[in-house]
């Protein structure tokens, strides 16, 4: 099932009003580096009189900048992002200042005379960053009128001119004029069509991509409700016929013809399988731990010791040694989901055992770490070769080693682990040698992620 | 010699089979429901020694509600209740037999497959010594 997905006009511009709050940040910073140009340039420039700037009034409007710039960071830091609409409508506000701010620099600094009027360009670049189609070209117009009432307001005597090339160039003649314009109105409308036509691709690219990615999570759902339901179907007829047999084997067993007895036994076996099947598929595909077992304080050298106890008899079999190391003195204690804790220590832990080498130790290391706890179990058992390491997460994969070692196991008691520890918001590592054994290190926060408003399904 | 009653409430009737089987091979009486309702109106009309209360019925927790209409009347209440899970809920992500079971007015919880000499057992450890 795909999920109605409708994307709003806004959505594709920008996440969200605070993500255009990131942005605007960085053209804040952008800005303080206009200033410092603005600053060394008259500095240099003026105050050496290599071009005879206007000092005192070029200095007045990058101090203008300056301030109007502080404003801006001020507010960012103070004031929450609000609504998109309104942030936007900022934004705007703040690129009309900057060109009307460029535009009597412009006039200070010989206006058509000087080669930097592009500056504007600039601007309708990083429009075409934040808006859209219109809202570019809207950017563009103001500039193309401001830059044009200035030379024209220079040329009609209605402005001041200050040189900059000498009194007498060509840069008063009207046809050099004209041109001038001529060139800035088609570099500033070109520049807008093109800068749109390439952000509209990009955001046609990212929305695809939002749309492709809910599909993925859609996908994800759907194959996770497939597996409860299967395993839902399949758990009573599954239970329901091992307890059967075990009932035959029980009760009239001693009555039974050998090869009979033996086939149930071996039916039981498999049945056994089965239901080891059906019990992981459902931890697996049971989402939101932490809404159904709230985090508590839980002492993860206590879980650890459990966990060790109840693989005593497999362990002893094969004459494995259980060793645990960890504080006595409760410092190993995180808050966290109890039930998920024991189910990836037991996993673990009967993992380890399963695979280890006969009469080699487990180890259970629980430790103390700066912002949580550490849990590492190791063996010293077959190990996983280093091409199959990144896939034993994957649910249902099973080493060929494993395979070979033993029939019993599901190939879900990894993923399972891994889909927990993320659950609490902790990390998993594999780190195995071939022939040297497995550690898996798990590491846990103090806190678990907040649970999100919405989720897996119960 | 009274003979002892367990009552089933089941609605899988194959492991209700598998269950009388072997329960009366322990001179045990048994009787069965396959809902809730049935099974709470049988266990006041025969009052059984002990019950044995399958959770996942129509609803995914007909089991614990028919655990606390039989608490609640006089003739049931004090009859002793094994309630058994369904597989693959042993973890506790649903209910919790440790914390749950303070609330829940039940004796023993048995995990499916039901093993035939846990059952015994458990039946066994419950069952009123006197009727």
């Amino acid at each position: 099932m795909r999920p109605e997905l409708t994307l709003t006009p806004e959505a594709s511009l920008f996440v969200s009003a605070s993500s255009l709050r990131h942005r605007l940040d960085w053209f804040n910073r952008l800005r303080w580096g206009a200033v410092a140009v603005l600053l060394a340039a008259v500095t240099v420039l003026g105050g050496f009189t290599i071009i005879p700037l206007p000092v005192g009034p070029t200095l007045g409007v990058a101090g203008a900048l300056a301030l109007m710039n502080l404003g801006y960071v001020v507010r960012n830091r103070l004031l929450p992002a609000r609504s998109i609409r309104t942030e936007i409508r900022l934004v705007k506000l703040e690129m009309a200042c900057d060109l009307v701010l460029l535009t009597i620099i412009l006039n200070l600094t010989g206006g058509v005379e000087n080669p930097f009027l592009y500056v504007y360009v600039l601007h309708v670049v990083i429009a075409a960053l934040l808006f859209k189609g219109r809202e570019i070209f809207q950017m563009a117009w103001l500039a193309i009128g401001l830059f044009t009432g200035e030379v024209l307001g220079e040329h009609l005597g209605l402005l001041r001119h200050h040189h900059l090339l000498g009194a007498s160039t060509l840069t008063h003649e009207t046809r050099y004029i004209v041109a001038v314009l001529g060139s800035f109105w088609f570099v500033m409308l070109s520049g807008a069509f093109v800068s749109a036509s390439i952000m509209r691709h990009n955001r046609a690219i990212k929305d695809e991509l939002v749309v492709r990615q809910a599909e993925l999570l859609a996908a994800d759902i759907a194959t996770r409700d497939f597996f409860r339901f299967v395993t839902h179907e399949v758990k009573s007829p599954v239970s329901t016929a091992r307890s059967a047999i075990e009932a035959t084997l029980e009760l009239h067993g001693p009555e039974l013809a050998p090869g009979a007895r033996d086939l149930l036994e071996r039916a039981q076996g498999r049945l056994d399988q089965a239901t080891e099947m059906v019990k992981d598929l459902a931890d697996l595909t049971r989402t939101g731990v932490l809404r159904h077992d709230p985090p508590a304080p839980v002492d993860l050298a206590t879980v650890a010791a459990r966990a060790l106890d109840e693989q005593r008899e497999p362990a002893a079999a094969t004459g494995q040694r259980l060793v645990l190391q960890a504080p006595t003195d409760g410092s190993a204690t995180v808050t966290t989901s109890a039930s998920a804790v024991a189910k990836i220590l037991g996993n673990l832990v009967s993992n380890a055992v399963r695979y280890n080498r006969p009469g080699g130790p487990v180890t259970v290391t629980v430790a103390r770490l700066a912002d949580g706890a550490r849990l590492e179990v190791a063996d010293e058992g077959i190990g996983i070769a280093p091409e199959e390491q990144g896939r034993v997460f994957d649910e249902f994969y099973r080493t060929a080693a494993a395979q070979q070692r033993t029939g019993l196991g599901t190939g879900l008691g990894l993923p399972i682990v891994h889909r927990l520890v993320h659950e609490l918001g902790g990390a998993v590592v594999l780190r195995s040698a071939v022939g040297q054994g497995t550690t898996v290190t798990v590491d846990l926060p103090e806190q678990p992620p907040p649970v999100a408003g919405q989720g897996g399904a119960t | 010699m009274s003979e002892r009653t367990v009552l089933v409430i089941d609605d899988d009737i194959d492991l209700v089979e598998i269950i009388r089987v072997t329960l009366e091979r322990e001179k045990l009486k048994v009787i069965d429901a396959q809902n809730g309702e049935r099974g709470f109106a049988l266990a006041k009309e025969r009052r059984p020694d002990l019950v044995l209360l399958d959770v996942m019925m129509n609803t995914v927790d007909e089991g614990f509600q028919v655990a606390y209409q039989l608490r609640g009347e006089p003739l049931t209440k004090d009859i002793p209740i094994i309630m058994m899970s369904a597989v693959g809920e042993r973890t506790g992500f649903t209910f919790d037999k440790g914390r749950d079971a303070e609330f829940l007015p039940v004796s023993e919880f048995l995990e499916k497959p039901v093993s035939p000499r846990r059952l015994v057992d458990l039946v066994r450890k419950h069952l009123p010594t006197t009727t």
